[in-house]
C-alpha cells in the first residue's frame, strides 16, 4: 500500500515538475548550416579574414554554395559574426577542409587556430588542411563552371589518391601531431587556383609554426618514401648518366625503406636504404631500342639508382641546411637517446647529420610488348 | 554464522571473473594515457606494473576473507575492530563509496556534455542513469555480475576501432624503454593512474556469495589481468599514435583514438564510443552502489531496499551539488585517494587478526 502511494506521489511530482523546465530549443536539420570549408586569410598580426563555405540545398538559390566572410580576431568570435549574416545556425560537424593563405602560414599563428578546432568536439580529426597561394576567400567565392560544388571539389582533390601520393594529406590530427612532436616539422599541401581549376602545386614545409619553403611534388615524394608510405606515386625521373638526356617513368609496385642511425649525438650518421620495385612504363632517350635484354635493364637500374641517390641526397642536404625535418629523421636518434628530446636537439642533429643514401631499384617488367 | 548458507552462494566462476574485470574498467581508462603522461612515452608499460601491484594486493584481501567465509568486509571490520570502531570505519567507507560513485557519474556526464549533448544540461541524463542503476542494483549481486558479463561482450568490440590508430602509429615511440628521469614522475603517474585499475577490491564485499571460495583468488586474478591487458593496449596504442604533448593535453585520448578512422557509412565513431561507454560506467557504479547498500545494512543491522533509494538520492545531490566545479573536483580526487586506502586496508586487518589469534592462544 505504502509502495503504491510512493509511486503515485512520485508520478504526480514528476508531472508537476516537468512544467518547471524550459522547453529546449532544438534546431531542425533544414535550419542548420553545415560548414564544409573554412578559410583564413591574413590581414595583420591581430586580425584575419574568416570565410566559410556552406552547401546550399535550396533549389531556388542561384549558386550551390553559400559563402560568408568576416574580419575577426578570434575564430569563435568570427563564427558568431557569421551567424548574424546567415539565415542558418552554423555548425562544424561536417567540416572537411581548412584553408590558410600563404601569408598566414608564413606570418600568422596556424597552430593557435588549429588547436582551437582540435579542441572543438564537433570537429572531427580527419579535417584536411591546405595552404592557398593567394586568398582563400577568392578560391571559395569563385564560380567553377564545370564543378558541382566547391565543398566536394576541394575535399576530393585533397583526398589520398595514387597519382598525388606525394601529398601528405595533412589533417588536423597530423598537424597537431607533427607540430607538437619534437622530431617532426609539419608539411601541408599547397594549392593554387589555375584559371577554372585548383591544382596541388607542391608541399609547404614548416619550421616550427612558420611556413618557410615550398617544395615540388617530386621532392615531397621523397619525404613520403622515407616515411615508409606504401603505394607511392609513379616516379618521374629525368637523368643524365652518360647516355645523354633520358626521361623515364616507373610505376611503383613495391617500395620499402630501412633507416639506421649510428646512435651518436655528436657525430650523427644516418643510412637510408630504399628498395623500389616497379614497372618501366615509359622511356625516352638514347637507349630506347636496347632495352630488351636483361643486361641492358640491369644497366638502366644501376643508372636509376645513381640518379635517385643523388636526388635524394641533394634534397635532404637542402632540408638540413634549412634545419627542418619533415620526414622525422631525428626520431632515429631520439629512440636511443635517454632524457628529454627537444626541438633544439632536432635542429642540432639535423644540421650536422651525415646521410648515406642507398637505392636499389628493380624493374620487374616493361609491359607485354617486346 | 548466518542462516540459509546455500541460498547465499550465488556467484559462479564466470561471475567472479567478470565482476573483477568490469568493475575495473570505468571512466578511468578513458583518460588513462593522460593520467600517466608525466612519464611521456615510457608510460606504455605502466599498466603491467599496475597489474603486478593489483595481484599482490589482491592476496591479503582474499586471505582475510577466507578466514571469515560468510562475512563481508563490513562485518569483518566490526568483528575485528570492535563494534564502535568498526561502525565508524564502515560509515567512512560508505561515504567514500558514495562520493566515488558521484565522481564517476559526474566525470562521465561531463564528458557527455562536452561531446555528445552540447546544448543540454545533464539533469535529465543523470536522472535516467540513476533509475537504470536502481534497477540493476535491486536485482542483487548476481544481476550485477550478469550485467558485467553482458557489458564485457558488448564493449569488447571497441578494440577493433583502435586499429586505425595502430596502423598510423609509430612503433619507435616505445624506445628507449623506461626513459623517465625522476622517482617523482613515476610516483605522480602511479598516484593518478592507479585509479583506473581500482575496482577489484570489491571482492572483499561479495566474497561471501562466491560458490567456490577456494578458487576465488585465481578467478579474480584472471579478471584483473583481462582488464590490465585492455589498459596496456590502450596506453600502447596511445603512445604510438600521439606525440608527448598530445598525451598530456588531449583529455579523453581513447575517444580520439576512435576518431582516427572512419567507415564509408559512419564518420564519428567516437560518439558511438561515448554513448556505449555507459555500460562500462553502469557496471562499475552498480557494484560500488551495491557495496554501499550492504554497508548501510550492516550499519543499521536491518535489511531493506529503501536504503538503496536514499543512497541514490544522496548521489544525485552530490552530482548536482550547487557548489563550484573546483570544490567538486577536489572532493572527487580526495575520494579517489581514499580509495587507495581500501586496497591496503586488508593488510591492517591481517595484522589485527594475527595479533588476536595470538592473544587467544595465550589465554
Amino acid at each position: 500500500m505504502s509502495r503504491k502511494l510512493l509511486y503515485v506521489t512520485l508520478c504526480i511530482q514528476l508531472f508537476v515538475l516537468a512544467a518547471c523546465t524550459e522547453k529546449e530549443i532544438k534546431v531542425p536539420l533544414e535550419d542548420v548550416g553545415m560548414v564544409g570549408i573554412i578559410a583564413f586569410d591574413y590581414i595583420d598580426k591581430d586580425s584575419m579574414k574568416l570565410t566559410v563555405a556552406i552547401p546550399q540545398y535550396s533549389p531556388e538559390a542561384q549558386r550551390s554554395t553559400q559563402t560568408f566572410s568576416v574580419t575577426t580576431e578570434l575564430v569563435s568570435n568570427g563564427i558568431v559574426e557569421i551567424e548574424k549574416l546567415s539565415d542558418k545556425k552554423i555548425v562544424f560537424n561536417q567540416l572537411r577542409v581548412v584553408l590558410f593563405n600563404e601569408e598566414f602560414a608564413r606570418q600568422g599563428n596556424i597552430r593557435k587556430v588549429l588547436q582551437h578546432l582540435y579542441r572543438n568536439a564537433e570537429v572531427g580529426n580527419k579535417v584536411l588542411i591546405a595552404i592557398v597561394k593567394e586568398k582563400g576567400e577568392e578560391m571559395l567565392k569563385y564560380n567553377y563552371p564545370d564543378k558541382p560544388n566547391i565543398n566536394f571539389y576541394l575535399n576530393d582533390l585533397l583526398q589520398p589518391s595514387i597519382n598525388t601520393a606525394f601529398n601528405p594529406n595533412t589533417n588536423i590530427h597530423d598537424f597537431m601531431y607533427t607540430i607538437s612532436n619534437p622530431v617532426f616539422d609539419p608539411t601541408i599541401p599547397f594549392i593554387d587556383k589555375n584559371s577554372d581549376k585548383i591544382e596541388i602545386k607542391g608541399i609547404a614545409v614548416f619550421k616550427g609554426n612558420q611556413m618557410i619553403e615550398l617544395i615540388t611534388p617530386n621532392e615531397a615524394l621523397i619525404i613520403q618514401a622515407i616515411q615508409g608510405k606504401k603505394n607511392l606515386a609513379p616516379l618521374d625521373i629525368n637523368m643524365e648518366q652518360g647516355h645523354g638526356k633520358e626521361k623515364l617513368l616507373i610505376d611503383l609496385v613495391e617500395n620499402d625503406v630501412h633507416i639506421e642511425s649510428n646512435k651518436n649525438m655528436h657525430s650523427p650518421k644516418l643510412t637510408i636504404a630504399l628498395t623500389i620495385k616497379g614497372t618501366l612504363s615509359e622511356y625516352k632517350g638514347a637507349r630506347e631500342n636496347d632495352l630488351f635484354t636483361i643486361e641492358s635493364l640491369a644497366d638502366l637500374e644501376k643508372d636509376v639508382n645513381k640518379e635517385l641517390e643523388q636526388d635524394i641526397k641533394k634534397f635532404l642536404d637542402k632540408l638540413n641546411e634549412w634545419q627542418v625535418d619533415p620526414s622525422g629523421l631525428s626520431e632515429y636518434f631520439r629512440m636511443y637517446h635517454r632524457g628529454k628530446w627537444t626541438t633544439e636537439k632536432k635542429r642540432e642533429i639535423i644540421s650536422k647529420v651525415a646521410i648515406d643514401v642507398q637505392v636499389k631499384t628493380s624493374i620487374i617488367s616493361t609491359g607485354t610488348l617486346k | 554464522m548466518s542462516t540459509g548458507k546455500s541460498k547465499k552462494k550465488l556467484l559462479n566462476a564466470y561471475h567472479v571473473v567478470f565482476l573483477a574485470q568490469s568493475v575495473m574498467i570505468g571512466t578511468g581508462i578513458l583518460s588513462l594515457p593522460q593520467q600517466l603522461s608525466s612519464l611521456g612515452y615510457s608510460q606504455a608499460l605502466m599498466p603491467l606494473i599496475f597489474g603486478v601491484i593489483a595481484s599482490v594486493t589482491l592476496y591479503p584481501m582474499i586471505w582475510i576473507n577466507s578466514k571469515f567465509p560468510n562475512d563481508n568486509l563490513f562485518r569483518i571490520n566490526e568483528i575485528l575492530l570492535g563494534k564502535w570502531l568498526g561502525k565508524c570505519i564502515n560509515l567512512f567507507f560508505v561515504i567514500q563509496f558514495l562520493v566515488f560513485i558521484a565522481g564517476i557519474i559526474s566525470n562521465y556526464m561531463h564528458l557527455i556534455q562536452s561531446t555528445a549533448l552540447q546544448e543540454q544540461t545533464i539533469t535529465g541524463p543523470v536522472f535516467c542513469f540513476l533509475l537504470l542503476l536502481i534497477y540493476i542494483v535491486s536485482g542483487g549481486i548476481k544481476s550485477i555480475a550478469r550485467f558485467c558479463i553482458m557489458t564485457f561482450f558488448l564493449t569488447i568490440g571497441f578494440l577493433y576501432f583502435t586499429h586505425w590508430a595502430f596502423e598510423k602509429g609509430d612503433m619507435s615511440h616505445f624506445l628507449p624503454l623506461f626513459n623517465f628521469f625522476s622517482v617523482n614522475d613515476f610516483y605522480e603517474a602511479l598516484k593518478r593512474g592507479y585509479l583506473s585499475v581500482l575496482g577489484y577490491e570489491l571482492v572483499m564485499f561479495y566474497f561471501p556469495y562466491i560458490v567456490d571460495q577456494k578458487k576465488a583468488f585465481r578467478h579474480s586474478l584472471i579478471g584483473i589481468w583481462i582488464s590490465i591487458l585492455l589498459c596496456f593496449i590502450t596506453t600502447a596504442i596511445s603512445v604510438m599514435y600521439y606525440s608527448e604533448w598530445q598525451l598530456e593535453y588531449v583529455e579523453f585520448s581513447v575517444l580520439n583514438l576512435f576518431k582516427a578512422g572512419e567507415f564509408s557509412f559512419i564518420e564519428r565513431i567516437d560518439i558511438f564510443g561515448i554513448t556505449l561507454w555507459v555500460f562500462l560506467i553502469l557496471s562499475t557504479v552498480a557494484a560500488y552502489l551495491w557495496c554501499a547498500k550492504k554497508g548501510v545494512e550492516t550499519l543499521v543491522s536491518k535489511k531493506s531496499n529503501v536504503y538503496l533509494y536514499i543512497l541514490v538520492a544522496i548521489i544525485f545531490f552530490v552530482v548536482k551539488m550547487p557548489s563550484s566545479r573546483e570544490f567538486q573536483d577536489k572532493l572527487f580526487t580526495s575520494a579517489n585517494y581514499v580509495g587507495y586506502m581500501l586496497i591496503l586496508w586488508p593488510v591492517l586487518l591481517m595484522m589485527v587478526y594475527v595479533l588476536r589469534k595470538k592473544k587467544q592462544v595465550q589465554v
